[in-house]
């Protein structure tokens, strides 16, 4: 394959995709000392190598990459040759910005991105948690060579293109980083996982699909695996934890019952105590009467 | 239609709860599970929110009861609990969980408990106990607690059994059972008050547990505010009941001389019951009190079915994501491909450990034998063939103590039909499948039948449990396993200083496994 080398600002095929930085194919022939020394950007940098073998330290671990490897490197991640020079070999580089990186809530992508709210933030959210740098994918190196016809070809349709084969590539990311971190063999070990996730983040509201990403499953069989597992529905489940969550609060008198209800995750109070009585029998308020003085012997 | 009366049974396992209703003969209505999770915060740790397992338990009770027993009109007269072993739950003086419910698979205090079993009271407090020295038991976790975790040990106002903390949100009094108490290690069995030494070496006082009642007693009546939004009456009497591991027995059928049960679910035990305790003088074998009169007697292993799952996880054929289910159908057929022994390959199942018989934290698995002629179905047989070796290694020494002429067989994993036929031949014994697939739930619902009148009293209930006769030994099989076997028994001796230079390095990797 043609090399080619499209800088923002530069070349003119990126004047219409303003969230790419830069998109190229380089054949590195000799190796030049200080070449790639370690470094980060806020921007989000892709790595697919064609040719070669790549010695990198990505985030202070070493890796080894070879053709069909895809090196993933989140905003704010360090990267370099592990002897400060780039290795002989082919790859092509896509570097994009992301509009914000959120501690919590993972990395925003931005406007350009046809995905839907939710998936937009489910995406980012699994990258960040993940956070696997590197991914077998010869998927990835398809879509990335797809989407260097559209942007050089400019054929009718490619300004949306470009930008579907862009989610496209960040969804196979999100997907095979997640069939990497767990083996998709131990249900009750990658549950614990997600169990952890809700449990760091009780306070936001979770969706189904959510969570079926994070196992990295489909919300339906996902759905009947929690059942079968637990006995409940993943929100049913989800609740479970957070009037379990809830009760711990009540017991503390310094805290109250909205402030409660929102760290828990419930939408408001008054959804809180419907929840609450419901399950318990008890009102928020009245439970925690029964529980503050000591019941004597 | 007044006349439709039933009987509630809640189990409080290790991985969730379990809810079933019974008709008063028996017959069950319906039964509902929920699970809950483990947290392993640190090597060796294992922990449970007691609130998550109160809310779970509430949360089935009561989507059994709207939509399986209301509808049908049932009159729910009596309800009875079980729950796992040795869990330990400090609370304050205003019943608040200090931290989480410390469960029987917790190991933090190793130290402890080889410091008191190579001490003169170790013995002593064994034989009065009845429970094995070893990190699983309440009185080793609390007495690690006395020593290094002062706070919370300085805030306890009691040490509970999640079973206690359950009732008491649900009734309001602190109460525990003779049957599970038996299980802390700190009642004397015999005379079924607290044992002043192991309270000392725990560092407490009696006043620090909870009041302890017979199994047939209860903790009094549930809080009005349950009464309502459960729909149950005021009158309903509940029953403390008793452990799973009493229960699964008696619900077993197991009751008279001659007969014992093996349980293999995650983890197994094998069980006899008797009116007299078993005096080990390697003290292998636990002595748990049912009632006054009745002690279940036996040794637990780590190491069952979860050992299998292990197997199918890194070598079976997985067809979805998550299924394994149908990776060890596969795995079932290819081992009864070989014959009994897997033709000289022997696999030592130790991977978390081991408990009864040879009590050794440190053990680790091993093939053993191997040729170039095995493939794989050779190790998935010998690694099948291995779990029930160990089981088979503790009815050789129960035996000793105990008449064993027929084996009852419970649990997910034993009473899989290939596999209880494999235990009937490897003890040439005949097996018994019990029709109940809980055992556990059935014994807690005999207790509350006993209480009502149903039954006059034990004997007389357990014979109730209808036992078909399944499964006959193959001699020619039990002969080739006879071959096998020293061979295994002697390995798991042998191998002890290489096990403990072996765990020793894993331990130093941060690889703690039990």
């Amino acid at each position: 394959m043609n090399q080619f080398a499209l800088q923002q600002g530069h070349s003119r095929e990126l004047d219409m995709f303003s969230h790419i930085v830069e998109f190229t194919l380089a054949k590195n022939s000799t190796i030049q000392l200080e070449s790639f020394p370690v470094t980060t950007s806020e921007n989000f940098r892709i790595y697919y190598v064609i040719d070669g073998k790549f010695e990198w330290i990505i985030n202070q671990k070493h890796y080894v990459l070879y053709p069909g490897d895809l090196a993933v490197i989140l905003p704010g991640v360090e990267l370099g040759g592990s002897h400060r020079y780039l290795d002989i070999g082919t790859f092509i580089k896509l570097e994009f910005r992301v509009a914000q990186l959120d501690g919590s809530n993972g990395i925003n992508l931005g406007e350009w991105s046809n995905l839907t709210e939710s998936e937009r933030v489910t995406v980012g959210r699994i990258l960040l948690i993940n956070n696997m740098s590197v991914l077998k994918t010869k998927e990835a190196g398809d879509v990335l060579y797809e989407m260097r016809s559209e942007v050089l070809n400019q054929e009718i349709g490619y300004l949306t293109r470009v930008n579907v084969l862009l989610d496209t590539l960040l969804i196979i990311i999100a997907r095979q980083s997640t069939r990497q971190a767990n083996s998709r063999r131990d249900f009750p070990g990658t549950f614990a996982m997600l169990e952890q996730a809700l449990r760091k983040n009780l306070a936001h509201q979770w969706t189904v699909e959510e969570m079926a990403a994070h196992v990295g499953l489909g919300t339906t069989a996902f759905t009947e695996k929690v059942k079968t597992y637990t006995g409940f529905s993943p929100l049913n489940y989800l609740i479970n934890i957070r009037i379990s969550e809830s009760i711990k609060l009540l017991k503390k008198a310094d805290i109250n019952v909205t402030q409660i209800a929102l760290e828990t995750g419930f939408y408001s109070s008054q959804h809180f105590s419907t929840t609450f009585k419901k399950l318990t029998g008890y009102t928020p308020g009245d439970f925690r009467k029964r529980n503050t003085p000591i019941k004597s012997s | 239609m007044d006349n439709k009366e039933c009987i509630i049974t809640v189990e409080l396992g290790t991985n969730g709860v379990r809810v079933m209703a019974f008709t008063l003969n028996g017959e069950v209505i319906a039964s509902m599970k929920g699970s809950y999770p483990t947290f392993h915060t640190e090597p060796d740790y294992s922990e449970q929110d007691p609130e998550q397992i109160f809310i779970t338990m509430l949360y089935v009770l009561k989507n059994l009861l709207t939509e399986r027993v209301h509808p049908k009109h049932y009159h729910v007269v009596s309800m009875c609990f079980s729950a796992s072993m040795h869990s330990v739950l400090s609370i304050d003086r205003n019943g608040e969980p200090l931290g989480n419910v410390i469960t029987w698979a917790d190991n933090r205090g190793k130290k402890e408990a080889l410091d008191l079993k190579n001490s003169p009271f170790g013995k002593k407090i064994y034989d009065a106990t009845g429970t094995p020295i070893h990190p699983m038991s309440p009185l080793i976790k609390i007495a690690w607690m006395s020593r290094n975790d002062n706070e919370r040990f300085g805030n306890t106002y009691k040490f509970l059994s999640i079973k206690s903390y359950i009732l008491q949100q649900l009734t309001g009094e602190y109460v525990q059972d003779y049957s599970l108490a038996s299980a802390t290690g700190l009642l004397n069995i015999h005379n079924r008050s607290w044992e002043p030494e192991a309270l000392s070496f725990a560092g407490i006082k009696a006043d620090a547990l909870p009041d302890v009642i017979p199994v047939f007693a209860s903790p009094g009546k549930l809080r009005k505010e349950y009464q309502k939004s459960l729909g149950l009456p005021e009158n309903l009497r509940i029953l403390i009941g008793s452990s799973d591991g009493c229960l699964a027995t008696l619900g077993g059928g197991v009751w008279e001389e001659g007969k014992a049960t093996i349980t293999i679910e995650d983890s197994g035990a094998m069980r006899t019951v008797g009116k007299v305790v078993i005096r080990d003088e390697k003290q292998r074998f636990f002595n748990y009190l049912l009632t006054e009169n009745y002690y279940i007697s036996g040794g637990p292993t780590n190491n069952g079915g979860v050992v299998f799952e292990w197997f199918t996880k890194q070598f079976g054929d997985f067809k979805g994501p998550f299924d394994i289910d149908y990776a060890m159908e596969n795995f079932m057929r290819e081992a009864a491909t070989v014959s009994a022994g897997s033709e000289g390959l022997i696999f030592l199942p130790y991977l978390l450990g081991e408990r009864a018989p040879i009590w050794n934290a440190n053990a680790r698995g091993s093939y053993f034998g191997i040729n170039i002629k095995h493939e794989k179905q050779h190790f998935v047989r010998a690694t099948i063939e291995g779990i029930l070796y160990e089981v088979y290694s503790i009815g050789k020494i129960l035996e000793e103590h105990r008449r064993i002429d027929t084996l009852t067989v419970n649990g997910s994993f034993a009473s899989t039909p290939l596999f209880a036929q494999m235990i009937s031949d490897i003890f040439n014994k005949p097996v018994n499948t019990g029709t109940n697939p809980d055992s556990i739930a059935r014994g807690a619902y005999l207790l509350s039948a006993i209480d009502l009148g149903v039954f006059k009293n034990l004997d007389d209930a357990a014979r109730s449990i209808d036992l078909p006769l399944s499964f006959r030994p193959h001699l020619h099989n039990h002969v080739a396993y006879q071959k096998y076997f020293p061979i295994f028994d002697r390995l798991s001796m042998k191998l002890y200083d290489e096990f403990e230079a072996i765990a020793t390095l894993q331990h130093e990797q941060y690889i703690n496994v039990t």
